[in-house]
């Protein structure tokens, strides 16, 4: 763990350079953005997890700081400094490093610093397209730099958008189901919550409130909630206010009066979520599943057929492409296509390059709306491993 | 020279006195050696080991680090301070005192939140009305992260407060906390109520050897002898 041995350092500045030229080669500009990045931009995005994997520091003004985890949303932050209004097409591509904490005996693939080399893609209105692309380059880049044997796996988190937006429940609901997607424990729990008990948490209330409350009636049960705060001699202090817990209470007493969710609409997530196929059959086995009759699936359906007609045509075999409907790399801010490559020596745990769609993240960084957003990084040093050995 | 077990152990207040009662109830009494507010020790008439009186915070460094072998600490601060505990500790025996709860805690008039899932069912509102996640205050950084991930709550930043968490949300600075409690008084007397399933840790004092210190032969030996006295069956390190 640590730093690599330095026989490591000029094939790794030569294989940068190879990975840079096939990426400027296809349009791409090189940027460096800032390795210190302030930390709380990050926390807001990928949330506190992000301290149990970076290195979080406060400097002597008392700012929040970090050494950046990945450069995907340092990239976000330059492209936003360029264009506030995020209104323009942006193809932009890096190599540097990037830190991440690894526990006290760490394997070789997890140093704690490493090399980054990928691309980003803002802007572009062709989704598929712009996947296709980003995917296909990728892939050209890691071929360019010696990798001969890897394994690609891919998965689409807009589909299982459609699923649970086919599936009949109240919107709040699939908010929390949407938010679990990454924790497949949570996921579960929530499920079968929602399909036995989704009364959740109002036990702890007074029936008589929860049965009095009237959801077409906002300031009446505003009103009740405040006199049962009252009575119950309950100070209101901090920044909540009674109309913030009316609100609260109000989706408590829904859950509370609502129908659990259909065991068949739960068993329909569920098998989503647990396809396991081939891409080129991945449409067909969702079909089968779900049915085309949505819209929101068929359109789905059809984004996929297309992003899977174009990679075809770009000479990646979709046949023997694994496509899983779980698979969403464990970042949650991926919001559509998601795709990995895997280097038979290093395992599933230590992908050599990985990517996806992210349309929420620039917003979440400052832009003033949701812009099409779609990259891929390259993880160097396991890479330059992978070549080693595939050369041996 | 030979390696002496190395045994620290808290330097002051009630944990410091508690642990010389735990051990005396065993017939083994602690001695400062040298000047009466120097930081060594021994226990009379056991060889080979060597007290060094040290902060309970610090003695989890300590035995994470590999400077002593053994160490007397709450299992909060090992579980805070180490994040892969079961790698370089291990926990002989839970002593009976320092107990105190680490739990979330809410304003009482926050009646829609009951259970930690409760907190991610607000936050979308939360973020809308403040443009910000919920506050929590804690000193238990880790301890809080882990266990909000395990319950896959996401939606909220970290304030980090060193002393008086239970007053934050009323002075503004955060909105709930993660604190240690005993009886609740405290959580109560400052308008907060403990969450339903937001008990994060039962901790107590504890008993700790350390995985990664050095173990010679001889240390070993003065550390079955320690551990033999105080009817502790040894693990395997």
């Amino acid at each position: 763990m640590g730093t690599p041995p330095p026989a490591n350092f000029e094939a790794l500045e030569a294989q940068a350079r190879t990975l840079l030229a096939v990426f400027i080669a296809a349009g791409h500009e090189a940027v460096a953005p800032p390795i210190i990045q302030p930390a709380g931009i990050f926390l807001n995005v990928l949330g506190e997890s992000l301290r149990g994997r970076t290195y979080v520091f406060t400097d002597l003004n008392g700012e929040e700081l970090c050494l950046r985890p990945d450069l995907t949303v340092p990239t976000c932050r330059l492209y936003l400094d360029r264009y506030a209004s995020a209104d323009e097409q942006a193809h932009y591509c890096y190599n540097g490093p990037a830190f991440r904490y690894q526990p006290v005996g760490a394997d070789a693939a997890h140093p704690r610093e490493f090399r980054q080399a990928g691309i980003e893609t803002f802007g572009v209105a062709d989704r598929e397209e712009a996947e296709a692309q980003t995917f296909t380059l990728m892939l050209t880049a890691l071929r360019q730099a010696g990798l001969r044997n890897w394994k690609l796996r891919i998965g689409d988190l807009g589909l299982f958008d459609a699923v649970l937006n086919a599936a009949e429940m109240p919107e709040r609901w699939r908010r929390r189901l949407r938010h679990q997607f990454w924790r497949a424990e949570a996921f579960r729990t929530e499920l079968k919550r929602l399909t036995t008990n989704p009364a959740r948490s109002a036990a702890a209330l007074p029936r008589t409130l929860v049965a009095a409350l009237n959801p077409a009636d906002r300031p009446g049960a505003e009103a009740l909630v405040a006199d049962y705060l009252d009575s119950a001699g309950m100070e209101v202090f901090g920044v909540r206010s009674v109309a913030e817990i009316t609100d609260g209470v109000l989706a408590i007493a829904a859950d509370a009066k609502a129908e659990p969710l259909k065991e068949a609409t739960a068993a329909m997530i569920e098998s989503y979520l647990s396809v396991k196929t081939r891409a080129h059959q991945a449409s067909s086995r969702v079909q089968e599943l779900m049915g085309k009759a949505e819209p929101g699936i068929a359109a789905a359906l059809e984004a996929f057929e297309r992003r899977s007609a174009l990679l075809e045509e770009s000479g990646i075999v979709m046949s023997e492409v694994p496509f899983s409907g779980e698979f969403g790399r464990n970042v949650a801010y991926y919001t559509g296509f998601v795709f990995e490559v895997l280097a038979p020596t290093l395992g599933p745990g230590s992908p050599v390059a990985g990517g996806g769609r992210y349309d929420g993240l620039l917003k979440a960084v400052g832009a003033p709306r949701d812009v099409p957003a779609v990259g891929g990084a390259i993880h160097t040093e396991r890479l330059l491993a992978a070549v080693r050995e595939d050369a041996r | 020279m030979s390696t002496p077990l190395r045994f620290a152990v808290p330097s002051k207040g009630r944990l410091m006195k508690q642990t010389a009662e735990f051990l005396a109830k065993a017939g083994l009494k602690l001695r400062k050696v040298g000047h009466d507010r120097g930081y060594r020790g021994e226990i009379e008439g056991l060889d080979g080991v060597e007290v060094a009186f040290v902060s309970a915070s610090e003695i989890v460094a300590e035995l994470n680090g590999g400077r002593a072998h053994l160490g007397v600490t709450g299992e909060d601060l090992v579980r805070e301070n180490i994040s892969n505990a079961s790698e370089r500790v291990v926990f002989l025996k839970a002593l009976g005192f320092g107990r105190a709860d680490v739990v979330v805690a809410v304003p009482r008039c926050w009646i829609d939140v009951n259970e930690v899932a409760d907190l991610e069912a607000t936050a979308a509102t939360f973020r809308r009305e403040h443009g910000r996640p919920v506050r929590v205050a804690t000193k238990y950084v880790n301890l809080t992260r882990r266990f909000f991930s395990g319950k896959g709550v996401t939606e909220y930043r970290i304030v980090e407060s060193l002393g008086a968490t239970e007053g934050t949300p009323a002075a503004g600075t955060a909105d709930i906390i993660v604190d240690i409690t005993t009886t609740g008084a405290t959580l109560a007397a400052n308008g907060l109520r403990v969450l339903e399933d937001g008990i994060i840790l039962r901790s107590q004092a504890n008993l700790v050897a350390s995985k990664v210190a050095a173990w010679p032969p001889e240390t070993h030996k003065a550390r079955d002898a320690l551990l033999g006295r105080l009817g502790i069956a040894a693990k395997a390190l």
